[in-house]
């Protein structure tokens, strides 16, 4: 199943929040939607949950208008969305009757999904008595207990301690393994990195960057190389001493003295230095190519303006 | 469908299920217990003052005639009339049976001072008291037979033509008003308030799950038509659930007063003819109907529940002024005039100025069928609007949109939809 956005645009009066925005996500995998606050981010999700209609363009499930009737859509809302004053069961079990489950089914379904998330003993309890991570977990067991094709999760991070995010973590790969479409926001990149084999960046509206997560890192110039030596002044001198012409820079990190980074002025010499230190007698740990974080392309392209 | 009777199902059960919802229902039984049983109460209490007393425990009335003199007459035409007292004749002067009465030795006095000329001496003289009425007649009596005797008539001949009363016998042909005004009346409250109250029930669900952002989640799983009409429906049903309790616990207790101890003109006008009372249901619910469908659709737009009041205002003023002018109708006897009879075909009158016109005139059937179907009309109407203006308010946060920009994206919607409906056709 593939998910395609296709050329939203959509204002609120006279503000343009969105424009030209299109994705693309596939099942078994999830996409990472990013972008700063008032990026356009949740406007987005909503407008594929039909929550806004767009200005123009489309939201296409396998080339066809989305039938939100025949598709299963578990959707996590940034804004919490459940009745605080009701029990957990009883919303649970109506929210999944309400998209197409019988009763017995969503009974099983509500007791499966709370025990999964630790959260049984809460069952008869009203929501508004939880604490505000584990109403979290309720929100997710509401999203999820439908057995979702699409699930899009809007910053579903935010305020879970280590440990439950951990197991959110977990719970959202055996959703990817199954083979669901994930769609989510956020802007805690190590979550992103983790678990996203693709992002797209929103700033102001318009999506920046966008594709596989590998491939954008490898679009950046590879000329920068991370060496791990027990001799590292001793390496740096020979490297300056026999290619310095092809060498912007030459040092030692600063936090961690064994490795040296070393600039290339064209990646293609890589294979000339590499030659080169294998050569010089000293003792190598190791030689990496030093990629962008997803931190620094982020800020990269999201510095300029909102 | 489905959709509908599930949320439905989960309204419903939530209002039965809150605590405000049990507690009113627990007050009203109260109440209508308490009423049905109260006048018997007090009417019991006020006929036994002290009939079973032994004569001496008896509260006394004095009594000094300085008129008839005829001590025997005047002591039996008091007695007779006020039952439980014992009569005692003096001859104390005004300012000593002051005295006596405001020490409570005498309940109150009476001085004959002329055959029509008469003190009344009480401690406290109260607005509701038939006391004074009963001194009255009482006096009027007791010239009346004196006098006829004095003309050679005996007193059982002329108590006789004094109480002599026509036999009267009415032919209605139309209704009957005095019957049925009190039933009336009562109904058309219980129709009013009903719909004010219900409907405010359905406003306030609204928002409060505008206010939790319930609406994110309920949105993209139910179509915003399905999601009003559930919950018109549910809000609807509890409120007819508590009425049936109510008005079933009515019925029972009625059962256990006896009514004959109710006053005759008091029981006359409680006659509950059935076909008023369907009547009344049936108007209830079309103006339930009408009323929830617009509150739903106004408090969509407020953001938090104190700004509910504020918006649903205009709904209000409109129900109160319909209410006011049936009423006024009512009293004036006037539920077929001009006013009364447009006011019972507009759909937002209707529920309360047909029926007052169905229980207090004589209106033909083929009247109602058009006002009702006016009526059923209007809600289908106002259902698809309330749906359409939901769907807009609910997502909306902050500012409450003025008219126009309503009807802007009413009519933006309406574009998309109908785009979204050729898109899929064409598929």
């Amino acid at each position: 199943m593939e998910l395609k956005v296709k050329g939203l645009y959509k204002s609120f009066g006279e503000k343009e929040v969105l424009k030209d925005v299109s994705l693309n996500a596939v099942s078994g995998s999830a996409l990472g939607l990013l972008g700063r606050n008032g990026a356009g981010k949740t406007t987005t999700i909503r407008i594929i949950m039909d929550v806004f209609y767009p200005d123009k363009g489309e939201i296409l499930i396998d080339g066809r208008p989305v039938d939100r009737k025949r598709i299963r859509i578990g959707y996590m809302p940034e804004e919490r969305g459940l009745y605080p004053k009701k029990i957990i069961s009883d919303q649970l079990i109506y929210l999944s009757m309400l998209r197409g489950m019988n009763r017995v089914d969503a009974k099983s379904a509500c007791d499966k999904w709370l025990d999964r998330m630790g959260m049984s003993e809460y069952k008869n309890k009203k929501l508004e008595t939880l604490s505000k991570g584990n109403q979290q977990k309720i929100q997710l067991a509401a999203t999820l207990i439908c057995d979702p094709e699409i699930v899009i999760l809007d910053e579903p991070f935010s305020g879970l301690d280590p440990v439950n995010a951990m197991l959110l973590k977990e719970v959202i790969m055996e959703m990817i393994e199954n083979g669901a479409v994930v769609l989510f926001s956020s802007h805690q990149m190590n979550y992103v990195e983790e678990f996203c084999s693709n992002i797209s960046i929103l700033n102001s509206g318009r999506i920046v960057v966008d594709g596989r997560i590998n491939d954008i890192k490898r679009s950046y110039p590879r000329n920068s190389i991370e060496i791990s030596t027990r001799e590292p002044q001793k390496l740096s001198a020979h490297i300056i001493k026999a290619m310095g012409e092809k060498i912007v820079s030459s040092g030692q990190l600063e936090h961690d003295e064994s490795r040296l980074l070393i600039k290339l002025k064209d990646e293609s010499s890589k294979g000339e230095l590499l030659s080169l230190i294998a050569g010089s007698g000293c003792d190598i740990d190791g030689f990496r190519v030093c990629e962008p974080s997803l931190n620094d392309i982020f800020v990269q392209y999201t510095e300029a303006g909102i | 469908m489905k959709h509908i009777i599930q949320v439905l199902g989960f309204e419903y059960k939530g209002i039965l299920k809150s605590k405000a919802f049990i507690i009113t229902t627990v007050l009203f039984l109260v109440l209508i217990v308490g009423m049905a049983f109260l006048p018997g109460l007090i009417l019991s209490m006020q006929s036994s003052g002290g009939e079973d007393r032994p004569d001496g425990e008896k509260p006394v009335i004095a009594i000094v005639d300085k008129a008839y003199g005829e001590a025997e007459t005047i002591k039996k035409e008091f007695g007779e009339t006020f039952k439980g007292y014992r009569v005692e004749l003096t001859a104390d002067e005004e300012e000593k049976l002051s005295g006596k009465v405001n020490e409570q030795e005498y309940s109150f006095a009476v001085i004959i001072n002329e055959p029509l000329a008469v003190t009344y001496i009480t401690k406290n003289n109260s607005l509701m008291s038939s006391e004074l009425t009963n001194v009255t007649e009482t006096v009027k009596r007791i010239y009346q037979t004196t006098s006829f005797e004095k003309l050679g008539v005996p007193a059982e001949v002329s108590t006789k033509i004094i109480n002599s009363q026509p036999e009267l016998k009415t032919v209605t042909t139309g209704t009957d008003q005095t019957r049925n005004f009190l039933t009336a009346y009562i109904l058309m409250m219980m129709i009013y308030m009903a719909v004010v109250l219900y409907g405010q029930l359905v406003a306030q669900s609204v928002v409060a799950e505008k206010n939790t952002r319930t609406m994110e989640m309920l949105i993209t799983c139910a179509r915003p038509s399905h999601l009003m009409f559930g919950k018109v429906l549910g809000s609807g049903l509890a409120g007819l659930t508590q009425l049936a309790v109510i008005v079933c616990t009515a019925v029972v207790s009625m059962r256990f007063v006896s009514l004959d101890s109710l006053p005759q003109e008091l029981r006359e006008m409680m006659t509950f003819p059935v076909d008023t009372a369907l009547y009344a249901l049936l108007f209830f619910i079309l103006g339930y109907f009408i009323y929830s469908f617009l509150l739903g659709a106004f408090a969509s737009f407020a953001s938090r529940s104190e700004d509910l009041n504020t918006l649903i205002s205009p709904v209000m003023l409109v129900i109160v002024a319909v209410f006011l002018i049936v009423i006024i109708a009512m009293n004036s006897g006037t539920v077929d005039s001009p006013l009364m009879i447009v006011c019972s075909y507009v759909p937002f009158s209707a529920p309360v100025a047909m029926f007052a016109r169905v229980a207090l005139s004589d209106v033909s059937f083929i009247e109602i069928i058009i006002s009702v179907v006016l009526q059923i009309a209007a809600i289908y109407l106002l259902g698809m609007l309330a749906s359409a203006i939901y769907r807009i308010g609910v997502l909306m946060y902050g500012k409450v949109p003025k008219p126009s920009e309503v009807v802007k994206l009413l009519s933006e919607q309406h574009k998309t939809n109908k785009a979204l409906k050729a898109s899929r056709k064409a598929q």
